[in-house]
Formats: structure tokens, C-alpha cells, sequence
């Protein structure tokens, strides 16, 4: 059909493509599975070649464009329409090998690139807060917003702030030797945050709320539930009108914050030099909620601490006037909380500072 | 204490079961802890309370059930099956420490059979986890467990002159007590004595020599009331706790010993026979006179908010013994309380008289304790008290939060430990500057008495010794990257004699090991004293305490030449090193430890570090590096204050890039690479202008520290 100045130019065109891109024919319609990262990349870039030297501006086809223009008049449609026919299906041959290839490159790349997201991030190694931290912060956070003002006093006391101002008879055992640490000069290092009762009572006057979490000591000889030095908290607070109701209420809505508010908790009468009426309290077990486990030993309640109205006496000692004012004060370990909370089964744990039990808490 | 089910029934006639009794016992105070069955009987544990001694005994619980459970306590039989004659005519008392001896009661019983005790006795003292002796040892244990009063049982015929005599021990006095144990007695000690010897460690323990045995035909029975501290004496002092010692040192019922040898010497003639003196010595020189205890009924409401009628108070008091006083003053017509207006019944009030065996009994408060306990704790409302002031945290804890935080991102894990550290750390630390002021620190440290961890007697002067025990814990469970940190108080004595123990706030620091990655096992490098520096500096930065500056130091515990001492406000307020090799091999450490120590107090006291806001820059900085080859012992602080003391208005900050030292640069030597900003606020600087400013600074630091521009 071709005639005139391009004859048969377009098939000889068309002969030598064909003979060159022979090799890639197969990629036309994919083919291109077993070629590896690097032979994909090869054949990629000799496409390109190819295209250039088939399709680019010194190329047979470009020769063979220009000569439309010269082609009769009455030809030149039908000759134009051939050229451009043999252009379109070299650059589909072309187009549709090097998606081929693409596609198989850039899927080779995401398998190459492809991240295990479970590997550890990048971040150096964090430390813990001590367990009786954590659980001190908590405790002070629940009271401090039902009023409370945390106090503290002095480690190493004298026996008026240790017994005498609690009310603490001189006769009573806690006072021996056997029971709490003496220094050499007769200081006694506090058995119980019961003191700073008596130092917040001289530094402020009622209506007052304080809470006291702090060390204490006892000579205890160290074992799985003892230890010669505990952390404790005490509470008090002194108004006018105060009755064991507002006790039993105030440490409830503590227990609840702290263990949800299905918690419920009961008073058993006890004794405390320094409070009078005086109570233990127990709250209903936060694991089981009350129907009895290993927790609370299948009672149902776990015991906390004691409590009571503050006594009279020691009132009086610190110039309150127990006519006029009424108050409780309550208190229990932080350390024995820690336990309960967090299932300790050895309370020598919290001080021997193994990395290996401090790096659980957070 | 173990009590028999069946014999409080048969004081009190309840009907309560043993589980009723537990739980309803329990929630009024005497906490049974477990119930065992023991044959035909149940045995309640029960938990007493320091404060009632007079629950150390089957007729204190009855009295209690008897509230609980209606009805009235029903004392056993107390009259002798026969008497004859008068104690006085078979012996005589003397009681020479009458402060010690308060009360002697005597009576004889002649002609009794020793034996073995009948079955329901052997069970009953065995139920209750005691072991049958005779029939006259085992009745004075079942009084002492009925009614609370230790008993004595002597054998006349042995005791010198058959006379007793109540009296402090002679100095070095030697008793063999019923144990079998030769004792030696100090003059403090308080002994029945006969004649010639101690026969008895008052409260205590009888005498062997003078005990009763199957030949024994007359017998003295004592019943004595001793001062409780007396008898807790003279206990500790021998190491022997008894039954007996155990309810005179909580105070037994000055009022109940006739009562307990009459039930005695009826059960000795009921079963070993015998016929016993119609009367008692009893020597009570001083008999206790009852305390009246006034009671307004409506203190009840106002301190338990229990709303309980008059009666109810009244019933339950009676219950207990506490009866009201013959003659009351205002409360007069308060038993027709059922009657009474709720208006005149909270005016009510009475008087009470406090029962001879309840000496926790003594003011108003007590006995609203009864009242309440017995009303129910459980019709205890929850009540929250009205909010009238407002909640405040302990000065600078947001301060000492944001410090742990800091600490704990540096990777450091918080540690607690004992307050009282071994003595041999005395001469291993230099503590916080000015805990210790006198030369001779020893004697200013404080120092446990009774310590009970051996060799723990100090109160720490430093929380290091703690923290590196601590290390060395570690070390020893296969932990071999250890950062650590404490906050707490050290301790050091007064200035003045006598005075009050100091305690400031210190917080330390330990190092050790590799530095690691989260969730990654291998090691990222090696802890050097840079990262207990920076550790530090977070620290502080987070509690934004004025500017500290670190400078060389020399202290015991550090490695010299590794050492620095923080300065705040111009005041020493703690030091950081690495620890100096022989502290290091006394722990048996092997591998580098680094140490701080500051005075978390003196920081927090510091002027807090303001924020001040200052204008962003309006036009570009210049920045220059130098690096100098300097000797080693001119510091980056150095180099950087000589900078700074240039006074150069366009420069605002000299950063150090890194220090270099090896090959290329000289022994002794380093290259120091500093970065210096230049910016200028109204223009942007040409570089001729940076050029000679840059010029200037290289030019004073290579004068000034003989340091060459490495080029």
C-alpha cells in the first residue's frame, strides 16, 4: 500500500524494532516474575534505551515523520495514518512491557523495604517509681482533693510527740525498748504517724484536715510481713459536730476512689491509747468484692487500719477544747497496701531495691 | 485466749451457736479468730485487746455474750463443802513492798488427797490447750481461766515456820521455779517468801521446793493483786512469761480475789477433799475506791452519730456491770426514759460507776465506746463532713514529682532503703556540706541503742551506703546495670548537747554498667560519670532550682581527679564522682560505680529559676567553631567564662561541640571544639564583622590557656 518517497520504509522500521525488543515481548503481558531486583532494574533500563533509539528525535520513526509532509497530497492521509498507526504500536509495546517491569520492581522494592513494625522502638531505657511512691502519690492526690493538707514532722522524736501527747500510758510495752528504737540520747525514732497529729494540732487551729504519710519504726526483725521500717498514713480532722459517722463516711469515699465505688467497708471495735470510741476498719476485698478468695483469705473484708474519735487527752494536750471541738483520725500502712495491690508475697521486696522488682512498677 | 463454748453457756445460758458467738463477738471487739471443735465442745481463739485483761478469762466473755444475747452472767458455786477454824490459826502473812503488793488474800484447806483430776476437769483444761496436773494444781488453772485471778496453791507443811512474807528479792537470792530453772533474783524482784527463802516469783512462777505433791495434806491458797510493771519486770527480766505474769501485767480485778479463792477452795473440798479455813487473810491496805464516771446521753449521738434511746444505753451498760451510781444529779428519774420527751432525754445524764475489773473505764468517752460497740458500728452511717477548707500538698511536692520524673527518664529506677546503715560506713563517706559541723563526726552522727539488724545502729548521715548495699544486691542476683536513686532524710545530732536529732532531705544517686535501650538486650555503651552528671542536671532542671555550676573536688569517697562539688547560690549543696577505689573494693565491686549525693532541701529552699520571656531574634545568627588544643587542665568552663568575660555584645552563646583526645594531639593535650553564635538585634552581621569578633575570642583563649587553633 505504502508508496512514493516512503515505499517501504515503514516495514523495514518496524522489522528492526521488532528485532530488538524481541527479548522484552514476553513483559507485554507480565512475564516478569522470576526476574530478580536486579535484572528487573537492567531491563528497565535498557527499555529506555530501546525507546530512545525507536521512538526519540533521531530516530527511523522520527525520519519517517518528517517525510509526511512530502507524500502527494491525495496519499499523505492515508500514509500519515500508517506512520502513526506503527508509532502507536511500538509505544504500546514499549509502554506495556516497562509497567510490566515497573510493577515487578516496585513490588520487589516494598518486599525489600518491608519493616518488622514489631521490632522494640528507639527509646533508651526508663526507670520506675518506687511502688510505695506510686501509691503514696495516689493517696495523697484522693485526699488533698477532699480537703486534706499533707504534713509532716520529724523522724526521731521525743516521747512527748511519740507517747505522751498520744495519750499513751507510761507504763504501756510500745514504750519499752523491745518495741521501739531509742538513740542514744533517748530520742525515739517515731512508731507511728500518729505524732504529726500532734505537730499539725499546734500549728493550726480547727476546723482542720491532714493527712501524714511518712516512715516509721518498730523493731521488728525482718521476715516476709515485717520490717523494722514501714511507710504509714495517718488522717485527722477536728470540727465542730464530728462524729464517727464523718469518719466512717470520709474513709469510705477514700476506699471507693481508690477501689471503685462498689466498695464497702465496716468498723469492728478496738483500742488506741490516742482515740476514743476506736475502731479497726475493713473494706469489702477489692478482687473478689466480698464473696471471699485467697486475697482476704475467704472473708470477704481485708483489714486496713485503725481508727477512732480523737481521745480527750490529747485534744487538751494541744490546747483544743473537746467541749467545743470533736475529731477523728485514722490510720493504716502503705507498705501492706502495696502488698494487696500489687500481690506482693514478701514485704523485704520493697527494700532491697532489686532492679529486676522495681522495673515492674509504673 | 481459748475459751469453751460450752462454759460461757454455762455462765450465760446463751443459746447462740459457736459460729453466731464468733461473728457477733468479732463485730463487738474480742475478734475470734478461729473456732476449733475439741470433742462434744467447740473452742473460740480469741484476739483480745491490750486494754482488757479482764477478757483473759471465761467470765470477761460471758459478760460480753451477755449483752449480745440477753440474760445475766450466773456466777458458779462458791461455798466450801466444809470449814473449820480460822486461817489465822495455821499461818500468818506479811507484805513488806506494799507498793509492789497491793492486795494478799491466804486460806487454808487441811487434809486434802492430791490426785488426778476427774474427766470432765482433765477435758475441759485440755480443750482450752491445757495440760492436767492434779486436782489441785489443774483447779486453780480453771479458776485463773473463769475468772481471771492467778492462783497459788502452796504446801504448808513446807514453807519455813509456815509463814509467807510478800518482799523485794535479797541481791543475788537464788528460787527454783516450778520449771525446774535455778534462778538468780535481783533486789528489784518481787517474791513470797517464807521464813527463811523465796518460796514464789510473785505474779510469776511458784517456788519448786515448797510445790504440792502427792504427799501434800494442807495447803495455802494465795490470791494476790501485784503492780502490773512489777511483774512485766521482773518477766522480761527472766525470760519467763506465764499465764499468770501475762494477766498481772495487764491488770487483773483488784477486787476479785476472794472471790477466786472461795471458787477455789470450794472446788479443792468438792474434789480432793479436805476441810478449809471459814475465813481469809486479807491484807488490802489500800482498797480501790470505785471511779464514778458521769455519762450525758446525748454524747452518744454527738460522738458516734448512733441515735440510741436512753434505756438501750442504760441496758447495755448494766449488762456489762457498769451500773449507775445511787445518787445521780440531774438524770435522777433516767430509767423512766421510755416515757420521756426526746427534748428532756438528750439533757439526761448519770452516773456510773466503774466496775472493779473494767479500769479502762474513766471518763465519758469510755463509756460511749460501750454504748456504741454494743449498739452496733454497723447502724454507723457513711457521712462525708461538710467541705470548709481547702486540700493542699506538702511544700514543692509538684517540685519533688517532676524531679523523680526526670530521674526515671534518665533510667534511673527509685530506691528505698534502711534508715539505719552499718556503723563501718562512718569513715567511707564525706557527707552533705554542713550536715556534720564538729570535727570528731562520729560523735555528731546519731546512733541507735537497740538496733535490731546487727551492726545497723547509725541513723545515715548518707544515703549512699544504702543505695550501694543496694548495688551490691544486685551485683549478687546477676544484675550488672544498675541506676538508682533515693529520696529521703539523713540524719545528723544537734549542735547542742541533748538537742534534737537533725533530719534533712537528700536525694542520691548510684550508676553502674551499660547504658540500654527499652526492649533491647544489647548494650548501647558504657555509664560514665557524664551520664550521672546529666541525670542530675535533668533532675534539677525539672525542679528549676537556680543555676548550679559544678567544679573540681576532692572527697573521700570519690576517685580523685573524678570528682566535682554542685554550688548554688554560691553554697556547696552536694557532689558526684565515681567512687573511689577502696570504698569500690569494700563493696567488692568490680566495675566503675558512679555516685551523687545533693541536699534536696537546700535546692528546694533555693530561689525557684523564673521564667522571663526574651523577644525571638529578628535577624540570622553567624555561627563559628573553634577547636583548640588547650592543656588538659584547662576546663570547658574555663574556655567558656573566658569567652563570656569578653563582654562581646554580639555574641550569645559559646556551646561546646566535642572533645577530642588521642592521635594527632599532644600527651597532656586535647582539642577542645568550641561553637560560638554571633547575631547582631538590629542588623545582620557582614562576615568581616563575625571574622574579627571570632579573631578576638581565639586570640585571648590561645593566650590565656597557651592553646593553639587547630587549623
Amino acid at each position: 500500500m505504502s508508496s512514493g518517497i516512503v515505499g517501504q520504509q515503514p516495514e523495514t522500521v518496524r522489522e528492526a524494532f521488532e528485532q530488538e525488543f524481541g527479548r522484552f515481548a514476553r513483559f507485554r503481558a507480565g512475564g516478569a516474575d522470576e526476574l530478580t531486583f536486579a535484572e528487573a532494574e537492567t531491563a528497565l533500563r535498557e527499555l529506555a534505551e530501546l525507546r530512545t533509539r525507536h521512538t526519540g528525535k533521531k530516530s527511523a520513526l522520527a525520519g519517517l515523520k518528517k517525510l509526511i509532509g512530502r507524500v502527494a497530497a491525495e496519499e499523505r492521509a492515508a500514509v500519515g495514518q500508517q506512520i502513526q498507526q506503527l508509532e502507536n504500536e511500538i509505544i504500546a509495546a514499549l509502554e506495556e512491557s516497562k509497567q510490566t517491569l515497573d510493577a515487578h520492581v516496585a513490588a520487589l522494592r516494598v518486599e525489600r523495604e518491608l519493616l518488622d513494625v514489631t521490632l522494640p522502638g528507639r527509646r533508651t531505657r526508663r526507670g520506675h517509681q518506687h511502688p510505695i511512691t506510686l501509691v503514696r502519690q495516689r493517696i495523697e492526690d484522693i485526699f488533698v482533693a477532699m480537703g486534706y493538707t499533707v504534713e509532716d514532722g520529724p523522724e526521731i522524736e521525743t516521747d512527748f510527740y511519740n507517747f505522751d501527747a498520744l495519750n499513751i500510758p507510761p507504763t504501756h510495752p510500745a514504750r519499752s525498748p523491745q518495741d521501739t528504737f531509742y538513740t542514744t540520747e533517748g530520742f525515739a525514732l517515731r512508731s507511728q504517724t500518729s505524732t504529726v497529729q500532734i505537730h499539725a494540732m499546734q500549728r493550726r487551729k480547727p476546723p482542720l484536715r491532714v493527712i501524714a504519710p511518712g516512715k516509721v519504726f518498730r523493731r521488728d526483725t525482718p521476715d516476709a510481713t515485717h520490717n523494722p521500717m514501714f511507710f504509714q498514713l495517718e488522717g485527722l480532722l477536728v470540727d465542730r459536730g464530728i462524729t464517727m459517722g464523718h469518719l466512717k463516711g470520709t474513709v469510705t469515699e477514700f476506699l471507693r476512689r481508690l477501689y471503685g465505688p462498689q466498695t464497702r467497708t465496716r468498723f469492728r471495735p478496738s483500742y488506741f491509747p490516742f482515740t476514743e470510741p476506736s475502731a479497726e476498719f475493713d473494706f469489702s476485698c477489692f478482687k473478689c468484692n466480698g464473696a471471699g478468695c485467697r486475697l482476704c483469705k475467704g472473708s470477704g473484708w481485708i483489714e486496713l487500719g485503725g481508727s477512732g474519735m480523737v481521745h480527750p487527752n490529747v485534744l487538751r494536750a494541744v490546747g483544743i477544747d473537746p467541749q467545743e471541738f470533736s475529731g477523728f483520725a485514722f490510720g493504716f500502712g502503705i507498705d501492706r497496701m502495696c502488698m494487696l495491690n500489687f500481690g506482693l508475697d514478701d514485704i523485704r521486696l520493697l527494700f532491697e531495691n532489686d532492679v529486676r522488682f522495681l522495673e515492674q512498677f509504673n | 485466749m481459748n475459751i469453751s463454748y460450752n462454759w460461757l453457756r454455762e455462765l450465760t445460758g446463751a443459746r447462740l451457736t459457736a459460729g453466731e458467738l464468733r461473728e457477733r463477738l468479732t463485730m463487738a471487739g474480742l475478734e475470734v479468730e478461729a473456732v476449733h471443735e475439741a470433742g462434744d465442745d467447740f473452742v473460740l481463739e480469741i484476739a483480745g485487746l491490750s486494754n482488757r485483761p479482764d477478757w483473759l478469762s471465761h467470765l470477761g466473755v460471758a459478760r460480753e455474750v451477755s449483752v449480745l444475747a440477753g440474760g445475766e452472767v450466773r456466777l458458779p458455786e462458791m461455798r466450801a463443802a466444809r470449814e473449820e477454824g480460822k486461817t489465822e490459826s495455821f499461818t500468818s502473812v506479811e507484805v513488806e513492798a506494799v507498793d509492789l503488793c497491793t492486795r494478799f488474800t491466804a486460806r487454808v484447806v487441811r487434809g486434802v488427797s492430791i490426785a488426778p483430776s476427774p474427766a470432765w476437769l482433765v477435758a475441759r483444761l485440755q480443750a482450752v490447750g491445757q495440760r492436767s496436773i492434779n486436782n489441785v494444781a489443774d483447779i486453780t488453772n480453771y479458776v485463773m481461766l473463769e475468772l481471771g485471778q492467778p492462783l497459788h496453791a502452796f504446801d504448808l507443811e513446807k514453807l519455813n515456820e509456815r509463814r509467807l512474807v510478800v518482799r523485794r528479792a535479797r541481791a543475788g537470792e537464788r528460787l527454783t521455779t516450778l520449771d525446774g530453772v535455778e534462778r538468780e533474783l535481783d533486789a528489784e524482784m518481787l517474791v513470797i517468801a517464807d521464813a527463811a527463802r523465796a518460796v514464789a516469783l510473785a505474779g510469776v512462777m511458784g517456788g519448786a521446793e515448797t510445790e504440792i505433791s502427792d504427799a501434800t495434806r494442807d495447803i495455802l491458797i494465795e490470791a494476790a493483786h501485784f503492780a502490773p510493771a512489777s511483774v512485766r519486770r521482773t518477766s522480761r527480766a527472766l525470760g519467763l512469761q506465764t499465764e499468770a505474769s501475762d494477766r498481772f501485767e495487764r491488770g487483773v480485778d483488784p477486787e476479785g480475789q476472794l472471790r477466786a479463792q472461795a471458787r477455789t477452795v470450794a472446788l479443792i473440798t468438792e474434789l480432793a477433799g479436805g476441810t478449809a479455813t471459814t475465813d481469809a487473810i486479807d491484807l488490802y491496805p489500800q482498797p480501790a475506791t470505785p471511779t464514778i464516771v458521769p455519762l450525758r446521753f446525748s454524747r452518744v449521738r454527738e460522738l458516734t452519730g448512733l441515735d440510741v434511746p436512753m434505756r438501750d444505753s442504760i441496758r447495755i451498760l448494766g449488762a456489762l456491770g457498769i451500773e449507775r451510781a445511787g445518787a445521780d444529779g440531774a438524770g435522777s428519774s433516767a430509767d423512766d426514759g421510755g416515757a420521756r420527751s426526746a427534748a428532756a432525754e438528750s439533757e439526761a445524764a448519770a452516773n456510773f460507776v466503774s466496775p472493779s475489773w473494767r479500769t479502762d473505764i474513766r471518763i465519758e468517752e469510755d463509756l460511749v465506746e460501750e454504748v456504741g460497740r454494743h449498739f452496733g458500728y454497723d447502724k454507723v452511717s457513711d457521712t462525708l463532713p461538710a467541705a470548709n477548707v481547702a486540700g493542699e500538698y506538702r511544700a514543692h511536692e509538684g517540685r519533688r514529682r517532676a524531679s523523680r520524673r526526670a530521674l526515671n527518664a534518665c533510667g534511673f529506677d527509685e530506691a528505698l532503703t534502711f534508715s539505719f546503715i552499718d556503723t563501718a560506713h562512718d569513715e567511707q563517706f564525706e557527707f552533705l556540706p554542713g550536715l556534720v559541723r564538729r570535727a570528731d563526726e562520729a560523735s555528731r552522727l546519731v546512733t541507735l541503742s537497740n538496733p535490731i539488724i546487727e551492726g545497723a545502729a547509725r541513723m545515715r548521715p548518707t544515703l549512699l551506703a544504702g543505695l550501694l548495699d543496694s548495688v551490691r544486691h544486685n551485683f549478687n542476683h546477676g544484675t550488672r546495670d544498675v541506676r538508682l536513686f533515693e529520696m529521703g532524710r539523713v540524719y545528723a545530732a544537734d549542735s547542742e548537747e541533748g538537742g534534737q536529732p537533725r533530719e534533712t532531705d537528700a536525694c542520691a544517686l548510684v550508676a553502674t554498667g551499660v547504658a540500654t535501650e527499652e526492649g533491647h538486650a544489647g548494650a548501647s555503651r558504657e555509664l560514665d560519670f557524664y551520664d550521672l552528671k546529666g541525670a542530675l542536671e535533668a533532675a534539677l532542671a525539672a525542679m528549676n532550682v537556680a543555676p548550679v555550676e559544678f567544679a573540681a573536688t576532692g572527697a573521700r569517697h570519690l576517685r580523685e581527679g573524678q570528682a566535682a562539688q554542685l554550688t548554688c547560690e554560691g553554697r556547696a549543696v552536694g557532689m558526684l564522682g565515681r567512687l573511689a577505689d577502696d570504698v569500690a573494693a569494700a563493696y567488692k565491686f568490680k566495675q566503675p560505680v558512679y555516685v551523687a549525693e545533693i541536699d534536696f532541701a537546700a535546692l528546694l529552699a533555693a530561689a525557684e529559676a523564673g521564667v522571663r520571656y526574651a523577644p525571638l531574634a529578628r535577624f540570622p545568627s553567624v555561627t563559628r567553631d573553634a577547636s583548640l588544643v588547650a592543656p588538659r587542665r584547662v576546663t570547658f568552663a574555663e574556655m567558656q567564662r573566658a569567652v563570656v568575660e569578653l563582654n562581646l555584645e554580639q555574641v550569645r552563646r559559646v556551646a561546646l561541640v566535642y572533645v577530642y583526645e588521642g592521635e594527632r594531639v599532644p600527651e597532656g593535650r586535647r582539642s577542645v571544639t568550641l561553637r560560638i553564635e554571633y547575631r547582631a538585634d538590629d542588623r545582620t552581621l557582614r562576615d568581616e564583622e563575625v571574622d574579627e569578633l571570632h579573631g578576638r575570642i581565639v586570640g585571648t583563649l590561645e593566650e590565656k590557656f597557651g592553646a593553639q587553633l587547630k587549623r
